[in-house]
């Protein structure tokens, strides 16, 4: 039963968004406003259709359905409830669907939210939603649907996976099912992994908004910045949850993989990382059009190639084709998904080109002075669009082109991106440093040298108390962070100038100043937030790439071994043991000294899962390194173990400065009050009173 | 009471007089960042470009021989080696074509033919890699040297059960041998 509802609600969804598009397109042409409501209305039916079908998935893994044969392929009987629920997402099929549901939330909370602030944009904006999503659900429900049911033929004593129950085929012994079972890909059992996909998601579905109202404005003419202002917060969110998704796929490679790293320059990373990058080119270059209305052509193009680098990188993960540890299954999806990528950047860019041409998205000003804020800010997104072409060219483009113009194959290394990537992340860095303090409009050297000196200064006696104290000082890392301290001081020194302008001006205390400095610019105060969270995680990302350093140790039971000048290991004891969901466990007990005191105790371990081994790393963590220990061969009998030692500085300020990073998107992002007329009418009125009085 | 909030006033520092069009600074500008952007693709390209080739092509072509170069192969799980203490890892693949049209099905069968063209694989300072198992399909970056081994210094694994769609009844007969 709960198949035939998951998948007659799943095929309603589908059908119900084409409605949608239908009904809204023609209420737009025609100007019926009956039809645009009820293309709405089809539109929010959506969600609680696709919730239908997600619930009933969600109902089946828990209460284990082995019949429905996506249940039977991620659980089996040994998986814990947690994991049950967090199969829905743990392979193509279901985690189609959740996106689906995802995507259908996010076009459910735009539909409801701005319907009557941007009403003329409402139509076309659901027909783009709806488009978008109509071709997933489509894929789901026709390609890859998580209800097909195992049957068996009595004839021919063989299983079929089928959606519709052919003839004279009869339900498969539960028993049997339950048995055989597959269970969760033991790699997908961290929590890591349990919230990265769908944080990741949430970022992918979540600029379906952004780009939906755009294409809504291409379409209708209205080419003010009304699109931008209905979507802001939309493209911050979506944002938050894209940068969330990427930092907890690090933190999983981390602690899962066992390489000591947390970033391989593997291509579905990659392509997770290029929409991030173009998203964070538009967040920028959108303030320009807002304060000066300025590169309206170009904000368009970012925000098209923005989805259109989310769905590549959908297509890139899903389809199978590209080799990578975090790819699916080759899948028949990939090409139908190709196909709509590219028609949908193409009437999307077509759209945009035919508005440019009519001359309807001029700029209202030109570009004066290298130094002004909106030159500065051009150059940032040259230097984030040159960091997406260089990773797109690297972990396609490149192969791509070998492949069809000279009959090669070529993949490029990590050695590539390692050489491409610095000196751009190092532009990124100084931007970030000199474009807060410019002034709209224009800037002269000579008052951006005197806003620079404060920061410079901090700067430089930061990089002395470094040099002097610290063994992280190479010339390449002093320089690295020499900039990235830059950046860094410059958000606080802008931070703390408002705050004094504010105290001076109003005479309030500093903790009031710098509330009120938030609540009335909190996208640029909020934004500064982020500039710290992104200095933060360029720290960490030094000092672990330049300074990590891997050793192998053999060690027997009770002996002690040094590692480095501070750090001593000892092995206490092995255990071996079976789990109760089956797994054989390698338990290695061990201590780790620092500095002749002991810190920690920490276990390196080895599950074997029927299938597959799994090494998890045991790990003494502080904010200044990691101590990170791979159990890598054991021999019970003789009490003696392998290990593999890394010891990786800063790397904890990667998932800090991440926190930092989310804290500010969500200041930033945050709802103001909205105070309603009338209150807002008592307030000017008593305070006149107060102030006559 | 006026409220402020600390912007920087826009043409705070506008020059007087008529501005001077500046826009060839703009464009000298945008022409040398593209210029050291497409130096580094290209100078990055040349360092980091490795030829995507057969186990067949490696070791019947001498060109090769020597260059860093990508391969994939099906793993024999029998002629896995693996030195925990010193971290050396050896193992031994089987050729499989570029593009199969079922790639466990030829996982499956290179891995079982004792005929197929295969490679010896030698790695130093390894972890012993998780889904290092029979059948799963390899991909190596490295160099053929004169010792005939192939000295690889990345591998990316994927198991064979990620191609695979298992049935019921497959798993029932595995198991039942």
């Amino acid at each position: 039963m709960l198949a035939e509802i998951g998948a007659v609600t799943l095929g309603l969804a589908f059908v119900v968004s084409l409605y949608a598009i239908l009904a809204s397109v023609m209420g737009e042409v025609r100007h019926r406003t009956a039809w645009v409501l009820s293309g709405r209305n089809a539109a929010l039916l959506t969600l609680p259709l696709l919730a239908i079908s997600t619930g009933a998935l969600l109902v089946a893994l828990v209460t284990e359905q082995y019949q429905i044969s996506y249940v039977w392929s991620v659980s089996d009987p040994t998986t814990p409830l947690f994991y049950r629920i967090t199969a829905l997402w743990g392979s193509q099929r279901g985690s189609l669907l959740f996106w689906c549901v995802l995507m259908a939330l996010f076009a459910f909370g735009a539909i409801v939210l701005n319907w009557k602030s941007d009403r003329r944009l409402m139509p076309i904006a659901i027909a783009a939603m709806m488009a978008v999503l109509a071709f997933f659900v489509g894929i789901t429900f026709f390609m890859e649907n998580p209800f097909t049911r195992w049957w068996l033929d009595p004839s021919t004593m063989r299983e079929v996976d089928t959606l519709l129950i052919p003839p004279g085929v009869v339900a498969p012994d539960q028993a049997a099912l339950a048995a055989t079972a597959q269970g969760l890909n033991p790699l997908l059992r961290h929590f890591g992994m349990i919230i990265h996909p769908p944080m990741l998601y949430l970022g992918f579905v979540g600029f379906v908004v952004p780009f939906a109202f755009a294409v809504a404005a291409l379409a209708s003419g209205d080419l003010t910045t009304n699109w931008i202002k209905a979507t802001r917060r939309w493209t911050l969110v979506a944002w938050l949850f894209l940068s969330l998704g990427l930092i907890l796929g690090g933190r999983w490679a981390y602690d899962v993989l066992g390489w000591g790293g947390y970033w391989g320059w593997d291509p579905v990373e990659n392509a997770a990382f290029l929409p991030w990058l173009v998203g964070t080119a538009f967040l920028h270059s959108v303030m320009i059009q807002e304060k000066r209305g300025m590169l309206k052509v170009w904000n368009m193009a970012l925000v098209i190639m923005t989805f259109s680098a989310v769905m590549f990188g959908t297509f890139a993960t899903r389809s199978g084709v590209i080799q990578s540890v975090h790819s699916f299954a080759r899948s028949e999806i990939g090409w139908p998904m190709l196909l709509f990528w590219a028609g949908m950047t193409l009437v999307a860019g077509a759209l945009l080109v035919w508005r440019w041409q009519r001359g309807e998205l001029r700029d209202e000003h030109p570009f004066v002075g290298l130094l002004s804020r909106e030159s500065l800010f051009v150059m940032n997104n040259v230097i984030f669009m040159a960091l997406t072409v260089a990773i797109f060219w690297g972990s396609f483009g490149a192969p791509i082109t070998a492949s069809l113009f000279f009959n090669q194959e070529i993949t490029l290394g990590v050695e590539y991106f390692m050489l491409v990537t610095p000196p751009l992340f190092a532009l990124m860095y100084l931007l970030m440093g000199v474009a807060p303090l410019s002034a709209w409009s224009a800037m002269s050297l000579r008052r951006m040298g005197a806003s620079l000196m404060w920061p410079l200064l901090l700067t430089a006696a930061t990089l002395f108390v470094i040099v002097l104290t610290s063994e992280l000082n190479t010339p390449v890392s002093v320089l690295a962070y020499g900039l990235v301290f830059m950046a860094g001081y410059v958000a606080l020194y802008e931070t703390a100038r408002g705050v004094w302008v504010r105290r001076r001006a109003h005479r309030e205390s500093v903790w009031l100043a710098l509330r009120r400095l938030y609540g009335r610019n909190q996208r640029r105060y909020g934004g500064y937030i982020v500039h710290l969270g992104i200095v933060v995680i360029g720290i960490g990302v030094i000092g672990s790439t330049i300074f990590q350093l891997e050793t192998r140790r053999t060690l027997q039971i009770n002996e002690t071994q040094r590692i480095d000048r501070q750090y001593e290991l000892r092995l206490d004891g092995l255990q071996q043991g079976i789990s109760a969901d089956n797994r054989e466990l390698i338990v290695a007990a061990m201590t780790v000294f620092r500095d002749g005191r002991e810190v920690a105790r920490i276990q390196p371990r080895i599950d074997n899962f029927p299938n597959m081994p799994m090494t998890i790393a045991g790990a003494h963590s502080t904010l200044e390194k990691d101590f990170y220990v791979l159990l890598t061969g054991y021999d019970t009998e003789r009490g003696i173990a392998s290990f593999k030692v890394y010891i990786n500085p800063l790397v904890n300020l990667v998932w800090w400065g991440g926190l930092v990073l989310i804290l500010g998107t969500v200041l930033a992002a945050w709802p103001k009050e909205i105070v309603p007329e009338t209150v807002r009418r008592t307030r000017k009125v008593n305070s006149l009173a107060g102030e006559m009085a | 009471m006026t409220n402020i909030a600390w912007e920087k006033p826009a043409a705070l520092d506008k020059p007087k007089g008529k501005p001077r069009s500046g826009s060839w600074k703009f464009a000298l500008g945008g022409a040398l960042m593209l210029a050291a952007v497409v130096y580094l693709v290209v100078s990055g390209t040349m360092v980091g470009a490795r030829f995507f080739i057969t186990v067949d092509e490696v070791v019947h072509n001498p060109a090769y021989l020597g260059q860093t170069v990508r391969i994939t192969g099906a793993v024999i799980g029998s002629t896995i080696q693996y030195d925990p203490v010193t971290g050396d890892l050896e193992f031994t693949i089987a050729h499989i074509d570029s593009e199969p049209t079922d790639l466990a099905t030829e996982l499956h069968r290179v891995a079982n033919n004792p005929v197929s063209t295969r490679l010896h694989i030698v790695m130093t300072n390894q972890t012993k890699p998780d889904l290092l198992v029979h059948e799963a399909q390899a991909i190596l970056t490295g160099q053929l040297r004169e010792d005939g081994n192939f000295h690889a210094n990345y591998v990316l694994l994927k198991c064979p059960s990620r191609f695979q769609e298992n049935t019921p009844g497959n798993m029932i007969r595995t198991t039942n041998d």
